[in-house]
């Protein structure tokens, strides 16, 4: 890139906000990169900025993507002109990109093939561009397949907790649904923890996915800049992806919640009155920016996945709620039920998908499905009686449904190939159909005498079989 | 927050009422104890020269009764399971059904087929739920047996125990009404305020309890009765009112360890539901707190970002 465009000074520098004087003329857009070249002791390096405003008085604040140690006022700014562009293309793939769109794992001497290079702030498809159809998408996991069936070129939301699963239930989803799938995938890793990220790329190249994986990271030690950035550049790749490539695109997104916290950080330093719960006044809009470039456009598919933390389990905050009206299916793991030991913990009541409707999904399912949720809605609405009364005080009819109720809890959960290394068993695939069929016979009162250990972590009806077998042989 | 906190407040308002349903409950149950265990006390004179005299009875070697003779093939075997009509008393009810669960399969196991007679609503609920057929059930007086209700059992049971007598396989014999050859009953019994078991007795072919000796030396010898009209009449008249004595002797047992175990069961439910209602506070509690900080740092916040941009 060329430094054609003006030159200006560092103003003020207070942590990741920078205020920069441009001449008169020269002043850059919105949203334009500029440089800084920063020398700290020995080290040596150049800064990348993103204008955020215009404050006035020919000054601009910008947002620095890289840590402002080193930055002394009066130090030269460069405009290139251009917002941050990262490279797109089929060169991309098996790669890992910060958010600049730098390659992070190039061997010695090898070099980039990029067939382009994109700016990351695009805007949202046309209305009529849209994909109107809408599949089903099969996981195989059975609380998804049947209480919050995914959509094919969807957005999906796995909401949850501190250390509940989320991460685990995403690189899941990778291993199910990307090893199966004929297009590209790109993955975002925004702010989660560096180690996980570095085990994800380990074990992508395991599973065979990485050759057809682009990922960007930008992790928890990165400064807010980059973690408000970083979805904006991988999904830049995937719009390459689906745009020019015409292909079908996976996009993950682990966690969406940082984005939202990296425009909190970043919002009160640029002069912005905090707003409930002390976000940023433009949450709404920072997330429906981003959320309305993740769409499918006809025969073109973006599907996302995007883990969606949820400070102090509390679903009413503002940061995950704005996410959750975006999302046509959502996956919510709930703490009390992995305290349960029942994994993947999914909430059956609270989880749902718009698809769930018996013209998508068909009848039989979406039948299967309400009764499931009455049955573990009844069992919620007893469990204080329960406590204060005790079992026996039920009416008979009640305690057939407590009964039941606990066997479809615990076959909600389901040995999965991500959690091989902390369980030793091996995961497991249900199809859909069976899935439906094992939940109809369980609400009919079918295996109300299988002891309930039996349909602890397994997949279909013939696990549960087996289970209940060598239960019976141990006596 | 606030909606969880909404959630909070209505969870402990019904948990508030659930506890003052098992606190009354608890109350009533005490009071109601001592006037039963008086009627238990009350009823043991009149069984106990009961027994006498049927002691002396059956120590006339003699006699012949059908009541009291074990039949030499017995193919249906009539049980009484005496239940409450009202839950909330713990596991009392699912109990004294466990035991007679028992005692059925037992029976069946015997190869004589139960016939089910059940007094109390709780059980008559079992059984219906589970689709099973009862010969014949009475409700409404579990916790205030009278002896005209034992009178009552004791009709419907001795009639199907003497129409057994003629019954050959499923045939129902001459008098055409297909009866049973044994009767059991499975009742409560009361042992302490603490202790109530469940517990199998056999009511026919009938065997005569002994006084026991202590109680002997009380009454020093048995008199040596002469039996006018003779020992058969007195037995034919005698049996059946022996059989209501033990029938009402076991209900109003059953009424004591009901609610013996109701006031267990309640207490137990109220310091329960304490214990909820203090966790259900707490967690309130700290919602309310936490909303209010929330708000009081939104708005000194907002405040002070406000006069910071007046300033520059």
């Amino acid at each position: 890139m060329t430094d054609t465009q003006g030159v200006g000074r560092v103003v003020r520098v207070i942590g990741p906000v920078v205020d920069v004087e441009f001449p008169r003329n020269a002043i850059p857009a919105i949203f334009n990169a500029l440089h800084v070249d920063i020398e700290y002791g020995d080290q040596k390096k150049t800064v990348t900025l993103e204008v955020a405003q215009h404050l006035g008085d020919n000054q601009v604040r910008g947002i620095c993507m890289a840590p402002t140690d080193g930055m002394v006022r009066g130090s030269e700014v460069r405009d290139t002109g251009a917002q941050i562009k990262v490279p797109v293309g089929d060169g991309i793939k098996g790669k890992v990109f910060n958010v600049l769109g730098e390659c992070l794992n190039l061997e010695e001497g090898q070099e980039l093939e990029a067939d382009d290079y994109w700016e990351i702030h695009r805007h949202a498809p046309a209305f009529a561009q849209l994909e109107p159809k809408t599949e089903m998408l099969e996981t195989g996991i059975k609380a998804i397949d049947l209480l919050a069936p995914y959509v094919k070129g969807g957005k999906i939301g796995l909401f949850g907790g501190a250390g509940v699963g989320k991460t685990v239930l995403i690189q899941e989803m990778i291993i199910r649904v990307a090893q199966n799938f004929g297009g590209s995938s790109v993955f975002a890793g925004v702010g989660e923890r560096t180690r996980e990220g570095n085990d994800l790329i380990a074990e992508m190249a395991e599973a065979g996915v990485l050759p057809k994986t682009s990922l960007v990271y930008g992790q928890m030690d990165e400064p807010p800049g980059v973690r408000l950035r970083v979805a904006l550049s991988a999904l830049t790749m995937a719009e390459y992806f689906r745009d020019v490539k015409n292909q079908e695109v996976l996009l993950f997104i682990d966690n969406i919640f940082r984005f939202t916290q990296a425009g909190s950080e970043t919002s009160a330093l640029l002069g912005r009155m905090p707003s409930a719960v002390g976000y940023q006044p433009t949450l709404a809009d920072e997330m429906g920016e981003l959320q309305e470039r993740i769409t499918s456009l006809r025969g073109k598919a973006i599907t996302s996945m995007q883990a969606v933390y949820v400070p102090a389990d509390d679903y009413t905050d503002p940061a995950p709620f704005t996410a959750f009206t975006h999302l046509d299916a959502t996956t919510n793991l709930e703490r009390k039920i992995s305290d349960k030991g029942i994994y993947p913990a999914i909430d059956p009541l609270a989880s749902n998908s718009r698809i769930l409707e018996p013209e998508v999904v068909g009848a039989e399912h979406y039948a299967v499905a309400s009764t499931v949720k009455q049955i573990l809605q009844k069992y919620n609405e007893l469990q204080d009686i329960i406590a204060i009364l005790g079992m026996d005080e039920l009416s008979e009819e009640d305690k057939l449904v407590v009964g039941r109720a606990r066997r479809i809890e615990r076959f909600l959960s389901q040995n999965t190939f991500a959690a091989k290394q902390f369980t030793g068993v091996e995961g497991s695939f249900v199809p859909v159909k069976e899935t439906v069929e094992a939940f109809k016979k369980i609400a009919e009162g079918e295996y109300d005498h299988f002891p309930e250990q039996a349909f602890f972590m397994c997949g279909g009806l013939d696990d549960l079989h087996k289970n209940e077998e060598e239960l019976r042989k141990k006596g | 927050m606030s909606a969880q906190l909404r959630t909070l407040r209505k969870r402990l308002k019904s948990t508030q009422s659930i506890k003052k349903i098992t606190k009354a409950q608890e109350l009533v149950a005490t009071s109601r104890i001592a006037k039963a265990q008086d009627r238990v006390a009350a009823s043991l004179p009149y069984a106990r020269a009961m027994t006498g005299v049927m002691t002396s009875l059956a120590s006339n070697a003699s006699i012949n009764h059908p009541l009291l003779q074990p039949r030499p093939q017995v193919r249906r075997a009539g049980v009484l399971v005496v239940t409450a009509d009202k839950g909330m008393c713990g596991a009392y009810n699912a109990n004294v059904i466990r035991t007679a669960e028992q005692l059925v399969s037992r029976l069946a196991e015997e190869g004589k087929r139960p016939v089910l007679y059940v007094a109390g609503r709780k059980g008559v609920d079992y059984y219906r739920f589970r689709s099973r057929a009862i010969a014949h059930s009475w409700t409404g007086f579990s916790q205030l047996p009278k002896v005209s209700d034992a009178q009552e059992i004791t009709r419907t049971l001795l009639a199907a125990f003497m129409s057994g007598a003629d019954d050959v396989g499923d045939d129902a014999g001459a008098d055409g009404i297909l009866g049973v050859d044994e009767l059991h009953i499975v009742h409560t019994k009361f042992v302490s305020l603490l202790t109530q078991t469940p517990e199998p007795r056999q009511l026919a072919p009938l065997e005569v309890e002994e006084v026991e000796e202590s109680e002997l030396e009380e009454h020093v010898l048995l008199p040596d009765y002469e039996f006018e009209p003779n020992p058969e009449a007195l037995l034919d008249a005698l049996l059946p009112k022996y059989l209501t004595t033990r029938i009402y002797a076991a209900l109003i047992d059953a009424a004591a360890s009901e609610l013996a175990s109701k006031r267990r069961a309640m207490k137990a439910a109220s310091d329960n539901a304490d214990e909820l209602i203090k966790t259900l506070r707490r967690s309130a509690n700290a919602a309310r707190q936490a909303a209010i900080t929330q708000e009081i740092s939104e708005i000194v916040g907002g405040a002070s970002a406000l006069s910071a941009a007046g300033r520059e």
